[in-house]
């Protein structure tokens, strides 16, 4: 070989990487993700999109449990004792939340990721077999539904708090985000209108939902759903109607004892977040387990109100925890039937009628299972009703709802203080200038 | 191409034709020793006759009898001309000044320092060499104007920030590139532990020959889209022609941590919690929430808590009543820690092969209870020449470290949270025998009540954290003469690195991990990047006059990564850690990512008449990364240089022996982002309740490029006083513009960010080095450096959102992580509720000044600076006969520190029982007081949410180096066939003066350190100081 062939061989060899270099080689393509344009073409693809839903609504600080605990650090006062490390969940325990708080900013990012989510798969609904159209359009509903429900909850004022046409609840946001753009910065819809966003999302889910559908939301779960709404909204009518329809549609069925209804998995679950060792968060567990951080402790101020013989007392360890929450992996226990039974009681009662049962049999159902002895019909009381549903719903998120529903107070914060409605997040309103905030932040 | 080829062909075919010839024989000697200088190259002026002096300094050339004039020229000394004479011609060569003929190393090339128009630092392998330190970084800090290096914490081969002039970038990537003998290095982190690891911990320092850091546009545009925050160039050592040594080096010494933070003793821990006790108290008897009577009742309560709080962790016994047991825990998890290094090496070579091999052991224990760190280096650089007009070589280098490592500063189990324990607590609790914590008694499992928090001991001898990296860093080249002046370089490289991390928690972990059976891990991640650099060199002069040198040629880069890894729990016992014998598999996973970048480069230099300056440069880099819309991006820079000396108007000035002026204007870029910014993406990580789901994870941005700086750079070099002195000044702007942004979008859209360029910052500043010869005897000789830099930096446009979690923000109008919080007002004197300066804007203007105890009626403010105003680095360096001494001062001023931990470790009992530091003995007390302590209450918030009560100063001036060496004669060490001997003592970080009341003000937090967040303290470990002995020997 002669010097001059090496020196072409060369040049061949690095003319030829000049032109090899053409764009073709700029062009890789992601492997752990996929591009978002192909990403809903098929209907196995929408169905995962929608199981993705489920794990974002899911997450920890939405309905892994943390916005329902964080209601409940509000609305507790001496029933518990906060001894937490984490700034962000001592303001909220003492209501002096700053704009800034990141549980809060959390909370919202979190729905509103989970109604991106739902708003993907309702976008791409046509590409589902006819077979599970319905069905698929009903979970995407119920997840939305429940969201905003949830989100109007802790970000607006209260139905029964002044005019809840006229209220500022939360943005309403039904379209997928594909880009960023002027429309992207929406405005506050009023309580009323995201309250009926919420009961035609559950009422839709509901009639489209088949009854049998594994852990996903079903029927069942759709109606229990609208129950708790109807019951916020003070619509007594329809809260009896939907509890009933939940009651009786449902395979769910109370668990033999009150212990029982809070193990990894219950069968006395109408909807439950599913919490694995590889996906999901148990957030009560985190913060009330013993085994945790234990930083709840509850009270004597709580345990007074239960009757000696409750088994529900056993349900609390000497040093004060609750144990509802033992499990690391266990379940969210979103909605319980007992849950169902109380509403409809309360319903019926309120409104003086007895659909599905009577008020008394229903709170009877409740207070034999935890060996209490039967109310008769003639005792009872709505005091009684609730504090029936105080004590079986204990801890379980349902604490300030039920606090600003029935006009209460905790400490020096009567029941419609804004300090008991979360502000808008900085970030929120930093990004999007439409948006106004809450009185009092 | 056939063009290229003919152009070659022309080169190929110059000849020169030799008449009318004659004889001319001398001799070169040193103007100074008056020993013949070996390899001198004589030339005639004006005519090819060339040839080169023996080893006696002796040369015979055959010349063209028109030829008047003599060069004589070689390395180290100053160029000559000599009239032609009959007879022996001798000459005496001056030495040349070193400051001008150093070679600096720049992309794709060399110059002389003399000839340069960008901006250039050098660190030489005297400087650095036999640090005993893990990574060369720490070797470069304060010895190079304009880089600032900044070490997180103490813990070993973990995460070190290099800035070079300041911070170009917010959400992209704001460390410089690496480049090792032409092979563009991994640096990303690949830590999974939370904190970063230094992926550069893996050289051999001792193998460094140079490092040269490209600072301006001019210097660095021909690395483009990579180039914004600067480029190192690391060359390592060649062997020299002639020459043959063995050397072998060792050193061992001790460790120790630069500083404590003062904690509370158990009496003043005691006060301290029951005045929290009566300050709560109180609150919660005002505030009604626990319905408390009476205020008597409301103290008698929570004085019982407190009591039996203390009681508990006390190990449920008396002993606090007398303040019996009183834990340093600082002492229970620092360690002095030994270090020991071993290098062995061979150099040398003929003029055709040039060898340099060396193998390196490091063996280094943390400071940081059971910490520790291992590395083993092996090299060879070989190039041979293979006939005269090609030579072909190799530069390879294997390294394999194993670092053990402890938690992140956010961890229970991170050592030094061991300081939020009671003082009152025992290190070995006296009921079971065992350390704190281990065991408890009657539900038979470790306790989960007592010490007050997980106790970190229990991870120091139940959890295990280990990184393993395999590391082969290379390349093969080929050096083609193709004709006068033009070569071909040919290079293909590559930088493989394998890293496997592998963990294990035993049972007694479980209050930190809450997995009671055991938990392990196991992470492995693959980069490979592979690079080939083409390029033609291109040099020549012409009519005596003109001297144009160009540098053109490709490069292609690509990187890909793979990763797996995976959890598991529930172990058969302690004994069992691998997860084969795990009965549940918590989680698996495995990606991988890649990246290319093809780029087209070129450079013109022209220097006319030894005195003006050009340099051109430009690169043109297409990027995988960018959006499809802007995938190829330019980055020009041209710079011009004026040698003021070589005019007649300054040829007489005495004292001013070499002056430069310089400037320089380019464009650089940015594109260290994530591989698939620019994709709409949905992932696949949505799995729920074992099923398998997907997700959106990004918005797309088709239009997503590189961040731009536009750096101008101007400045002087000067040598006076008979080159004794000589000093560099440069003044500079980098303008950034098109930064890429994880902007925050509205979160009703179902995302929280999007990557976007936007926004604008710029970063202006000024260095100044000053090297002086102050003695300079035959015996002594005493040299100083200092250099200065002082860096402005300033974020002017952000889209108008402000950036950045917690109190470090980005914010338009100020400098980069600015810390924007509450501006503290101390504690009120009636009352001890802590105060806030409203900060709000008065109507007419101005700010409203008065104070609220209402942390939400107070506005943030910038209540600090993690930037420093100027760093510096004073170097001196005596040599008296054997003796060697050199002592390194380094420092930072005008920056401030954040003690994220202060909400916890300073918050006057607002978190409970956590010790606290000393400095909150001063709290309030009664109406009147004057403090900025609060009064402490327990679990009330008083005063700890952000605020400047958590800013202090952080400036600082460091004994960085210290090392004091002794060279044995010649004549005692040639009895024992020794070449040379040195024995040293050598220090590192030996002393340090800082008003930082924390453990260190060289400290960012490790487990969230990012642009943004800088210099924030969070229970993060000091730096090292190191003391070792040791020796050199050549032979």
């Amino acid at each position: 070989m002669t010097m001059k062939n090496i020196i072409e061989n060369i040049l061949l060899y690095s003319t030829a990487l000049f032109v090899l270099g053409c764009n073709k080689k700029l062009d890789t393509t992601p492997t752990s993700s996929i591009d978002a344009g192909s990403a809903l073409t098929t209907s196995v693809d929408v169905k995962l999109a929608l199981v993705g839903a489920y794990k974002d609504f899911g997450t920890a600080d939405f309905f892994g449990g943390i916005i329902f605990l964080e209601g409940d650090l509000m609305a507790y006062g001496s029933e518990l004792d906060w001894s937490g490390t984490y700034q962000e969940l001592t303001q909220i325990n003492n209501k002096t939340i700053p704009v800034d708080n990141g549980f809060v900013s959390s909370n919202w990012l979190d729905g509103y990721t989970a109604i991106n989510d739902v708003n993907n798969v309702l976008s791409a609904i046509d590409v589902v077999d006819a077979s599970e159209k319905d069905k698929v359009d009903g979970e995407a509903k119920f997840i939305r539904g429940a969201s905003y429900f949830e989100l109007v909850k802790k970000f607006g004022r209260s139905w029964n708090d002044g005019d809840p046409t006229a209220n500022a609840g939360v943005p309403i946001v039904l379209t997928p985000t594909h880009s960023i753009t002027e429309e992207s910065k929406v405005k506050r819809n009023t309580v009323a209108e995201v309250y009926t966003q919420v009961i035609n999302d559950l009422t839709e889910a509901e009639a489209k939902l088949p009854q049998d559908n594994g852990f996903f939301a079903n029927q069942s779960a759709a109606s229990a759903m609208l129950a708790r709404v109807y019951l916020q909204k003070g619509d007594y009518t329809n809260a009896a109607i939907e509890a009933n329809n939940a009651i009786k549609t449902t395979a769910a069925q109370l668990a033999p004892t009150y212990g029982e209804a809070f193990g990894v998995t219950s069968d006395e679950d109408i909807f439950s977040i599913q919490v694995t060792a590889s996906s999901g968060t148990q957030g009560f567990n985190e913060f009330y387990s013993e085994d945790q951080r234990g930083e709840i402790q509850i009270t004597d101020d709580h345990l007074a109100l239960y009757e000696a013989d409750d088994d529900r007392l056993n349900l609390f360890n000497s040093d004060g925890y609750t144990l509802k929450f033992e499990e690391v992996y266990g379940n969210v226990h979103t909605i319980r039937l007992a849950e169902m039974y109380l509403i409809r009681a309360e319903a019926n009662f309120r409104s003086g009628t007895h659909v599905g049962d009577e008020p008394v049999n229903d709170i009877n159902v409740i207070r034999n299972r935890v060996n209490l002895s039967s109310y008769d019909a003639a005792d009872l009381t709505l005091d009684k009703i609730l504090l029936e549903r105080r004590l079986e719903l204990a801890f379980e998120g349902f604490a300030l709802d039920d606090l600003k529903r029935l006009e209460g107070s905790v400490a020096n914060f009567d029941w419609d203080s804004p300090k008991l409605i979360f502000p808008i997040p900085k970030r929120e309103i930093n990004t999007n200038p439409n948006l106004t905030q809450n009185e009092g932040y | 191409m056939r063009k290229l080829i003919c152009l070659l062909a022309f080169f190929c075919c110059i000849s020169t034709a030799i008449a009318q010839n004659k004889t001319i024989t001398g001799k070169v000697t040193d103007s100074k020793s008056r020993l013949p200088v070996v390899n001198a190259t004589i030339k005639t002026k004006g005519y090819d006759n060339l040839t080169i002096t023996d080893q006696d300094g002796n040369f015979t050339l055959t010349i063209n009898g028109k030829a008047k004039v003599l060069e004589v020229s070689s390395v180290g000394f100053t160029t000559q001309e000599v009239p032609i004479s009959d007879g022996i011609i001798n000459v005496n060569l001056e030495q040349a000044d070193k400051s001008l003929t150093e070679v600096v190393v720049i992309g794709y090339g060399t110059n002389t320092k003399r000839d340069i128009t960008g901006s250039v630092s050098k660190v030489s392998a005297k400087e650095i060499n036999n640090t005993p330190a893990t990574s060369f970084e720490s070797a470069i800090q304060g010895r190079a104007a304009g880089v600032q290096v900044s070490q997180q914490n103490g813990k070993l081969g973990q995460g070190i920030n290099i800035r070079i002039r300041g911070s170009a970038s917010i959400s992209a990537g704001n460390e410089p590139l690496y480049v090792i003998d032409g092979v563009p290095v991994i640096t990303s982190d690949l830590s999974g532990n939370g904190a970063p690891t230094d992926p550069l911990a893996d050289l051999n320092m001792n193998d460094i020959e140079s490092i040269d850091i490209l600072k301006d546009a001019s210097a660095s545009a021909i690395y483009g889209s990579r180039a914004s925050n600067g480029v190192v160039l690391i060359t390592t050592k060649k062997g020299k022609a002639g020459t043959s040594k063995i050397d072998l080096g060792y050193y061992t010494g001790l460790q120790d941590p630069t500083g404590r933070r003062k904690f509370m003793n158990a009496q003043q821990y005691l006060d301290l919690m029951f005045a929290a006790g009566v300050g709560g108290a109180k609150q919660d008897f005002i505030n009604g929430d626990s319905g408390y009577g009476t205020l008597e009742e409301a103290l008698d309560d929570y004085k019982s808590i407190v009591e039996g709080r203390m009681t508990r962790y006390s190990a449920d016994n008396d002993d606090w009543k007398t303040a019996k047991i009183n834990t340093d825990w600082q002492d229970q998890v620092f360690k002095r820690a030994p270090i020991s290094q071993y290098d062995l090496n061979f150099s040398g070579g003929t003029d055709k092969t040039k060898y340099y091999a060396s193998g390196e052991y490091l063996d280094q224990t943390g400071i940081l209870i059971k910490n520790g760190y291992k590395r083993y280096n092996a090299r060879l650089n070989l190039e041979q020449s293979v006939k005269d007009w090609l030579s072909i070589g190799v530069n390879m280098s294997f390294a394999r470290s194993e670092n053990k490592r402890v938690a992140n500063d956010d961890q229970f189990s991170s050592p030094l949270q061991i300081v939020a324990l009671s003082p009152i607590t025992p290190v070995i609790d006296p009921r079971t025998g065992l350390i704190s914590g281990a065991l408890d008694t009657i539900t038979g499992n470790p306790n989960t009540r007592y010490p007050l928090y997980y106790n970190p001991l229990l991870s120091a001898d139940n959890a295990y954290y280990h990184t393993m990296v395999n590391r082969t860093i290379g390349n093969v080249y080929g050096n083609l003469n193709i004709a006068k002046g033009l070569t071909f370089r040919t290079e293909f490289g590559m930088d493989q690195l394998n890293q496997t991390e592998e963990a294990y928690r035993g049972r007694l972990t479980v209050r930190d991990e809450g997995v009671p059976n055991g938990y392990g891990y196991y992470l492995t991640t693959q980069v490979l990047t592979i690079n080939t650099n083409n390029y033609f060199h291109y040099s020549t002069s012409f009519n005596d006059v003109h001297d144009v040198d160009l540098t053109g040629g490709m490069s292609y880069e690509k990187g890909t990564t793979v990763g797996s890894d995976a959890t598991a729990q529930d172990f058969p016992s302690d004994a069992y850690k691998k997860l084969s014998s795990a009965a549940t598999k918590v989680d698996a996973t495995s990606y991988s990512t890649e990246n290319t970048l093809l780029s087209y480069f070129l450079r013109a230099n022209y220097k006319f008449n030894d005195k003006y300056l050009v340099s051109l440069n430009g690169r043109v880099d297409g990027s995988s990364r960018f959006g499809a819309n802007n995938r190829y991006g330019f980055f020009p820079a041209a710079s011009v240089g004026w040698i003021l000396t070589k005019e007649s108007f300054l040829e007489n000035v005495k004292w001013l022996n070499f002056l430069k002026l310089k400037a320089s204007y380019g464009l650089t870029g940015n594109q260290s982002i994530p591989d698939f910014a620019a994709r709409g993406l949905y992932a696949g990580d949505g799995a729920y309740g074992g099923i398998a789901g997907q997700r959106p994870s990004q918005l797309a941005n088709p239009d997503l490029k590189w961040e731009s700086t536009r750096a101008t750079d101007v400045g002087l070099e000067a040598n006076i006083f008979g080159s004794r002195i000589n000093i560099e000044l440069d003044v500079y702007q980098r303008l950034t513009s098109d930064l890429l942004l994880d902007r925050e979008v509205p979160g009703t859209s179902g995302f929280a960010t999007k990557f976007e360029n936007i926004g604008k910052l710029y970063n202006k500043g000024l260095e100044i080095t000053i090297n002086t010869v102050n003695i300079s005897s035959k015996n002594f000789k005493w040299t100083s450096n200092l250099n200065f830099s002082s860096n402005k930096n300033k974020v002017t446009d952000l889209g108008g959102q402000v950036l950045g979690k917690y109190q470090s923000k980005a914010i338009e109008g100020q400098p980069l992580g600015v810390f924007f919080a509450r501006e503290f007002a101390g504690a009120d004197p009636q009352n001890g509720d802590a105060l806030y300066y409203k900060n709000t804007p008065k109507a007419g203007g101005g700010m409203d000044r008065t104070t609220t105890n209402d942390y939400n009626a107070a506005t943030d403010v910038v209540i600090g600076n993690p930037n420093p105003k100027f760093i510096y680095g004073f170097s001196n360096t005596i040599t008296y006969k054997g003796i060697d001494l050199d002592v390194l001062l380094q420092g930072v001023s005008g920056n401030q520190i954040y003690n994220g931990g202060g909400q916890y470790m300073s918050s006057s009992g607002s978190n409970g029982y956590d010790n606290q530091t000393t400095d909150q003995l001063s709290y309030w007390k009664k109406p009147g007081d004057i403090t900025n302590v609060p009064e402490p209450r327990l679990f009330y918030p008083n005063g700890t949410d952000p605020s400047s009560r958590y800013v202090s100063n952080g400036s600082y001036l460091r004994v960085k180096s210290v090392s004091l060496g002794y060279s044995l004669p010649a004549s005692l060490i040639k009895k024992a066939k020794l070449d040379r001997v040195r024995i040293y003592v050598r220090a590192q970080n030996l002393f340090t003066i800082t008003k930082y009341k924390g453990w260190d003000p060289e400290v960012s937090e490790d487990d969230y350190t990012d642009n943004i967040n800088q210099g924030v303290d969070f229970y993060s470990a000091p730096q090292i100081k190191t003391i070792v002995f040791g020796f050199n020997i050549g032979l």
